[in-house]
């Protein structure tokens, strides 16, 4: 069937253009490679099945797609299943920060977490908190101990800082 | 608003980043139609970001591709179903249940309204059909009232064309009004003729042992059994006769060919 040829092309395209970004950002949050790898697979499927709900006039295809990783990626993070599992997992050394982001050494060289160590840690953390692990503004400010308003202030500080790095 | 202070705001970088509330996303949407400098901004960061994560990027496992593109399309053929996840509980999953009965739902009242549909429209076709018919209906009524009008009318004479030996079982009648000297014709009965035929009415007159022959038109191809047509006007008239004759007819009739023909 021709529509299959020209599905073919069209995944083949996307697949080989995005899929080293996408699987970096899920990787990023999402340590473990088997659940990453399946991560990947769904935001693939998902993807292709949403394509035509994508509005080209609020972004480009790469945003839509990072947006879609990274969203299936802090969900995977927060499922009951994923916990239960890390909970059966030996401790990592990085493990008492409550962050992921030092698991696996090589996924902080890449992307935007590259980008990250140039910044000073109190501008990392939020950032990896709310981009990263997808916490709202309200739960970092319960979690940090500061007002909200601060919290907002501080992450876009953090964010025009990062705006800066990346060029 | 100062829509350069909004740009350096931090909030086209969390814009793109998926940071921002559903309110603020709103916001900053309206706005990028108001301020074409702020849809600029937006898609400097975003090509920046793309450029940085492209540059700096981790190679999937190579075996992926090859799972994701047969999920993709070896489940285009079969029947949609609901997203594949590795299930990370055994636990009866209420939401997934509830998700797949939905979706089950949903495609039952989509097939439900298709059929319901296809049966409004094949509906609306039969009302139609049926107005159709019945708008021919009436109209036919109206034509055999004003006919039996016409026929009954008052000096109205009715004339009986009986078969000749050319074919017994044909018959016509001729309503000839003797005041206005109109003449309408009801064929009864008459062999449907070839292509190149045609019927053609006469009046027969006799004067002196002389037979004349007049004209009175052509009998249309189209012409439905039991109507009545009217024909050309007869000023005097012993008799009608009904010839077959060739395609429009001639100016004098085929004595050969009379079909049916009335008592002189």
């Amino acid at each position: 069937m021709l529509l299959n040829e020209q599905s073919n092309d069209a995944f083949n395209y996307l697949y080989d253009n995005y899929s080293g970004a996408i699987y970096t950002i899920i990787n990023q949050i999402v340590p473990d490679k088997d659940t990453a790898s399946d991560v990947m697979q769904e935001v693939f499927v998902n993807i292709w099945r949403k394509i035509n709900t994508y509005d080209a006039g609020k972004g480009r295809l790469f945003t839509w797609m990072l947006n879609i990783a990274r969203n299936a990626s802090i969900d995977k993070v927060r499922s009951k299943g994923y916990r239960d599992n890390q909970k059966n997992q030996p401790m990592t050394e990085n493990e008492s920060s409550g962050m992921a982001m030092s698991t696996n050494p090589m996924v902080n060289d890449v992307g935007l977490k590259k980008v990250l160590t140039t910044l000073n840690e109190e501008h990392r953390k939020l950032i990896d908190l709310s981009y990263f692990q997808g916490f709202t503004h309200e739960e970092i400010a319960k979690m940090m101990g500061i007002p909200l308003g601060t919290v907002k202030t501080r992450i876009r500080t953090a964010i025009t800082q990062l705006r800066k790095m990346i060029g | 608003m100062n829509i350069k202070e909004y740009i350096s705001s931090g909030v086209v970088e969390s814009y793109v980043l998926g940071l921002l509330t559903a309110q603020e996303r709103f916001e900053f949407e309206q706005y990028c139609e108001a301020y074409p400098e702020l849809k600029e901004a937006r898609t400097a960061f975003e090509l920046a970001l793309e450029k940085q994560a492209m540059e700096n990027s981790l190679a999937p496992p190579a075996d992926l591709k090859q799972k994701i593109a047969s999920k993709i399309f070896d489940e285009n053929k079969a029947a949609p179903v609901i997203p594949i996840q590795s299930a990370p509980s055994r636990k009866f999953n209420w939401t997934r249940f509830v998700a797949a009965a939905s979706i089950v739902l949903l495609a039952g009242s989509i097939w439900w309204n298709m059929k319901l549909r296809n049966e409004n429209g094949k509906l609306k076709d039969d009302n139609l059909a049926i107005q159709n018919d019945l708008k021919i209906s009436q109209d036919s009524i109206a034509q055999i009232i004003s006919m039996a009008n016409h026929i009954q009318k008052k000096g109205m004479k009715m004339v009986p064309l009986n078969g000749t030996a050319n074919s017994p079982k044909s018959f016509a009648t001729v309503y000839w009004d003797t005041t206005s000297h109109d003449v309408y014709l009801l064929v009864n009965n008459l062999p449907t003729p070839a292509s190149d035929e045609q019927y053609q009415l006469w009046a027969l007159l006799k004067t002196n042992d002389q037979m004349q022959t007049i004209d009175l038109g052509m009998l249309q191809l189209s012409q439905k059994p039991l109507q009545v047509y009217k024909m050309t006007n007869a000023q005097s008239a012993q008799a009608f006769a009904i010839t077959l004759e060739k395609k429009d007819g001639n100016t004098e009739p085929n004595l050969q060919k009379i079909y049916v023909m009335s008592n002189l």
